[in-house]
């Protein structure tokens, strides 16, 4: 044993800078899949314990309007299934209504109301996760607020109507297992009862929670169906556990998500350039093989010497990755973990991590065992074989014009032979091409103004939302005339949106959102079909076409008001907003039944959209008014913080990645072509000369690379991206890309990088003695 | 045509050459022998300037090669100076061919056409015709060796350097090489090869006979006729 140490201690010596190279290939892999298990770990106890602490509802059905309280109850009394139910009164109030630090909150687009604490279960917490408690005059902040507002306990909220006003002093930061998420589009502040009283009393329209608790083994669907069938108030959607379980899921989730996969797409890589090291390794080693096989080294001792080399530095990845996975994998859960609490499963992001590094440590050392037994079984005709590769890789010409470009010709010649040799270096050029564009590609996309197609409605600027007013209609009529005399206005359409019921696959009865106005205006590209024509027709949601399981040109019966509506399916559209269950028909609502007017205006060219919209707000003091585009950030925002996060750590795990494979690769192929370089120097190229053709050969492969990952990115990250928003509803995305960035300033910084590490790579070529190879 | 002026070269502390100085004549043809690890091959490649030296000063045409810069000197080692090895080095993606011709396509002083003949011309002197597109790995030995002295001669070098030329070939192929190398020499060409065969240094017209990193002793021929019994007599004496 002792013997076999010295020589791998000799060997690391030797093979320096590869060795280096690969133990960072090896460490990044560790870190990265113990780094995303711990993000794992850290959501699923915290997301678990939060909902434990608040013991979340796993049914809640919204309701706007009056309802027979007594009815109710006796539902309740009369289902024995149901554990315990709970009525939560939601004071809801314009945004425009709360002032923070002198500015409303209407540039958000949530949803804000006001709630006492819950008795029984769906608690409010503190942030040490306990039931909270606020005082007359405090006020209770969601820490969506205090992680995008940065509004902190001491700071104060004004509400104010009219000549009311009334200050709230933030007591204390909320965690709200119901609406937490940033995918939930109503946001919860917990004040006094007293203060509610006196708030409810100059503002805000009251919305019920019928909220309930299942024994086990009870499902939702059936209570939902009892509700329906019993005639409980429904004005507005009802919402499941597992609902909510998807959005926290997809909010905090997504990044460990992302981490693991690019730590299962490093460990490929990792495993891919150890096979290649061992084998070029073992290559040049084959007549110190063949002597330790003839002084009686059995074939097992020579397989554990090499295997004890990659094992040590496997060994010593592995403590390492773990460690660091440790502060890495913390500054991702930070997020989850600020809106959840740390949870009660804590020795999950101990546990799980340490079993993917053993996982990780088993995948490379078999791969490890494997090549080196293939390599060792077949030393000698390995070596005659290593001859016939040569004679397979073939020739190049050099051109009948003569060498206008010699070193071109050369390196391109070269490489046309020797394709096969870059096969690994490519795939990890298309690789950190792929994982810096996506996230880059994924944001462009969501920032362009057309991706608002995927939210249910043809490419506009502005949107206003009126909605909790007692004069709805009114207040309508007061903003369409306002922007029928506004000259900056091109052009502005009015929907009116309400709720009816439908039949899904199951036979379940539920509430889908319907859509009634003039469809040309901002015309929608569709999935399939086209926009409903006339008052048979009806277009719906990808997730509402599927879950009712409904095509183009089948008939769909809706209820409304007790009657059954008949419409055929004329298109399926994307829509991501309201749970992606969206429809599209003329149903001529009562009055009383619109949940929402939504005005959709587009400005005229070189009227300032910001402008626009500040203007608007100050006029149109009813409405909720946001430039599309920050509508759709705000949406999205939850995803896209968190692919901001990643998309640094890819940047810097992608730039890193194509250093170290180039100084690895040039350091391989250099001591390979030793006697090809030393030649050329004989015939007359200066260092230089065979620098620029080592260049030519790694950025001509960097090059192919680039453009394979910018195509992957592209076609493939669309249907990544589809398939992360196909469950919000939206599954067919087309990657809107920013060409600056992802043609030009990516691959510039890649190739950049690339160029950099060759100079400093190559100069090796320098030290090369032809005397020493010569006389080899 | 070459001074070589008190040139040393050590490596690890180790002394190879120690105050070398001798010159080469146009038309010289000078044989290099001596032991094993004299320093006979370093001498060689330190005046070719393959290796730095580390005192001293080479002096071709008047130029001080030790001073040149790396880029001029890979021109200067292109255009003027031919080599060939004991195992014959090409580019194992090329064909015979192309290997030959590539120093004169690199050194662009010709037209293509012209590199072309000369590289058929030299292959048809050598005997090799017919070989154009092998593989490096598909002809003999000699053959191979033949094709490294056309590549070497591709741009008409001023002087060509061999060493151990003959090292790795069997009898029948050593005397087709010296009588090649015994022409060249005819015509004009510069030649200096190390070698430990008597039979190849017999073919030079001085002999330097390099002991311990220093020239222990210089024969020079007056005739060009079969001196190879004078040679071996005057090993003889400083062998003993």
């Amino acid at each position: 044993m002792k013997l076999l140490l010295n020589l791998v201690r000799k060997d690391f010596k030797r093979n320096k800078v590869i060795t280096t190279a690969l133990a960072v290939f090896l460490v990044l892999s560790a870190l990265m899949m113990a780094g995303g298990l711990r993000v794992t770990g850290a959501m699923i106890s915290s997301v678990k314990g939060l909902n434990e602490m608040a013991v979340s509802p796993e049914y809640i059905q919204m309701h706007k309007g009056a309802f027979d309280k007594e009815a109710l109850d006796h539902f309740v009394e009369i289902h024995d299934y149901i554990k315990d139910s709970l009525t939560v009164k939601m004071l809801d109030v314009r945004n425009a209504n709360f002032i923070y630090q002198g500015e409303t909150l209407e540039k958000c687009l949530m949803d804000n109301g006001f709630v006492v604490q819950n008795n029984g279960f769906d608690f409010l917490l503190n942030m040490n996760n306990e039931i909270d408690v606020v005082q007359d005059g405090e006020i209770g902040v969601p820490v969506f607020y205090a992680q995008e507002l940065g509004i902190k306990a001491g700071d104060v909220i004004i509400v104010h109507e009219g000549d009311y006003r009334k200050e709230l002093k933030v007591s204390t930061i909320i965690r709200d297992s119901s609406m937490n998420s940033a995918l939930a589009s109503s946001k919860r502040f917990l004040i006094s009862q007293s203060d509610m009283a006196e708030i409810s009393s100059y503002m805000g329209e009251w919305e019920y929670c019928f909220e309930f608790l299942l024994k086990d083994g009870a499902s939702t669907s059936v209570l939902a169906k009892d509700y329906m069938d019993a005639g409980m108030p429904s004005n507005g959607v009802g919402i499941t556990g597992s609902i909510l379980r998807l959005m926290n899921t997809f909010s905090y989730g997504l990044v460990a998500f992302i981490i693991i996969a690019i730590s299962l797409l490093l460990i490929i890589i990792s495993v891919l350039c150890l096979s290649y090291i061992i084998r070029a390794t073992m290559s040049e080693e084959h007549a110190a093989i063949g002597a330790m096989k003839a002084i009686g080294f059995p074939e097992k001792t020579i397989e554990k010497l090499y295997q004890i080399k990659y094992s040590i530095l496997l060994l010593a990845a592995a403590v390492i990755g773990y460690s660091a996975a440790i502060p890495f994998g913390d500054f991702f859960s930070s997020s989850v973990i600020r809106y959840c609490g740390s949870g009660s499963g804590e020795w999950m992001k101990w546990v799980f991590p340490f079993i993917g590094i053993i996982l990780l440590s088993l995948i490379v050392l078999l791969e490890c065992r494997r090549i080196i037994r293939r390599n060792l079984k077949s030393t000698v005709v390995e070596l005659m074989r290593e001859e016939e590769q040569i004679k397979k890789q073939g020739h190049y010409s050099l051109p009948s014009r003569g060498l206008k470009y010699r070193n071109l010709t050369i390196a391109i010649g070269e490489l046309k032979c020797r394709w096969k040799e870059y096969v690994v270096i490519f795939l990890v050029f298309v690789f950190s091409s792929f994982l810096m564009l996506l996230p880059l590609n994924m944001k462009s996309t969501v920032e362009n103004p057309s991706f608002i197609t995927y939210m249910g409605v043809g490419q506009s600027d502005i949107r206003i939302d009126i909605q909790y007013t007692d004069n709805l209609t009114k207040q309508k009529d007061a903003v369409t005339s306002y922007l029928e005399n506004d000259s900056e206005i091109e052009k502005a359409a009015i929907y009116k949106n309400g709720y009816v019921q439908s039949q899904n696959g199951l036979g379940e009865w539920e509430y889908i959102r319907v859509e009634n106005g003039d469809e040309s205006v901002f015309p929608l590209e569709y999935l399939e079909g086209s926009a409903p024509v006339g008052s048979k027709e009806m277009a719906l949601s990808y997730l509402n076409a599927s879950e009712l399981g409904k095509k183009v040109g089948d008939s769909i019966t809706v209820k409304y008001q007790g009657a059954d509506l008949i419409f055929t399916v004329s298109g399926i559209y994307q829509d991501i907003t309201y749970g992606g269950k969206t429809a599209k028909a003329a149903i001529d609502f009562d009055e009383n039944d619109v949940e929402v007017y939504i005005v959709y205006l587009n400005v005229k060219d070189g009227v300032s959209i910001a402008k626009k919209t500040d203007e608007l707000r100050t006029v149109l003091t009813v409405g909720k008014i946001t430039p599309v585009n920050e509508f759709v950030a705000q949406t999205l925002s939850g995803i896209m913080d968190d692919m901001s996060l990643v998309e640094g750590t890819a940047i810097v795990i992608a730039l890193l990645l194509i250093i170290l494979i180039t100084v690895m690769f040039l350091q391989l192929v250099t001591a390979k072509e030793h006697s090809a370089i030393a030649i050329k120097k004989v015939i007359g190229f200066s260092n230089r000369d065979i620098r620029i053709q080592f260049g030519i050969r790694i950025l001509v492969i960097q090059f192919m690379g680039i453009v394979v990952g910018t195509i992957f990115a592209n076609s493939l990250g669309g249907v990544i991206f589809g398939l992360m928003l196909s469950s919000m509803g939206a599954s067919k995305i087309t990657m809107l890309v920013d060409p600056l960035t992802a043609y030009l300033l990516c691959p510039a910084a890649q190739l950049l990088v690339v160029f950099i590490t060759v100079i400093v790579g190559t100069k090796v070529v320098e030290k090369y003695h032809i005397r020493d190879q010569i006389m080899e | 045509m070459i001074k070589v002026e008190q040139i040393s070269k050590s490596f690890n502390n180790l002394e190879i050459l120690n105050n070398v100085s001798f010159e080469i004549k146009r038309g010289d043809f000078v044989g290099v022998m001596g032991p094993s690890g004299s320093g006979k091959s370093t001498l060689l490649y330190s005046i070719s300037q393959m290796d730095s030296v580390s005192g001293g000063r080479i002096l071709f045409e008047g130029r001080n090669l030790s001073e040149m810069p790396e880029v001029e000197l890979s021109e200067f080692r292109l255009t003027k100076m031919g080599f060939v090895f004991q195992n014959a080095q090409m580019l194992k993606n090329l064909s015979i061919f192309n290997n030959i011709i590539l120093p004169g396509l690199i050194a662009k002083k010709e037209t293509v056409h012209i590199i072309r003949e000369r590289a058929s011309k030299l292959m048809k002197r050598m005997e090799i015709e017919g070989l154009e597109e092998r593989d490096v790995r598909e002809v003999s030995g000699g053959q191979l060796q033949r094709a490294s002295i056309c590549r070497a001669m591709i741009n008409n070098p001023e002087i060509l350097f061999l060493d151990e030329p003959t090292g790795a070939l069997n009898s029948a192929a050593t005397d087709q090489v010296l009588a090649i190398l015994e022409d060249l020499n005819h015509e004009g060409m510069t030649i200096m090869t190390v070698t430990h065969e008597p039979r190849v240094a017999a073919k030079a017209k001085k002999v330097l006979y390099i002991q311990d990193g220093q020239i222990a002793a210089c024969k020079e021929f007056l005739t060009v006729t079969d001196h190879e019994r004078e040679l071996d007599k005057w090993l003889m004496e400083l062998t003993h």
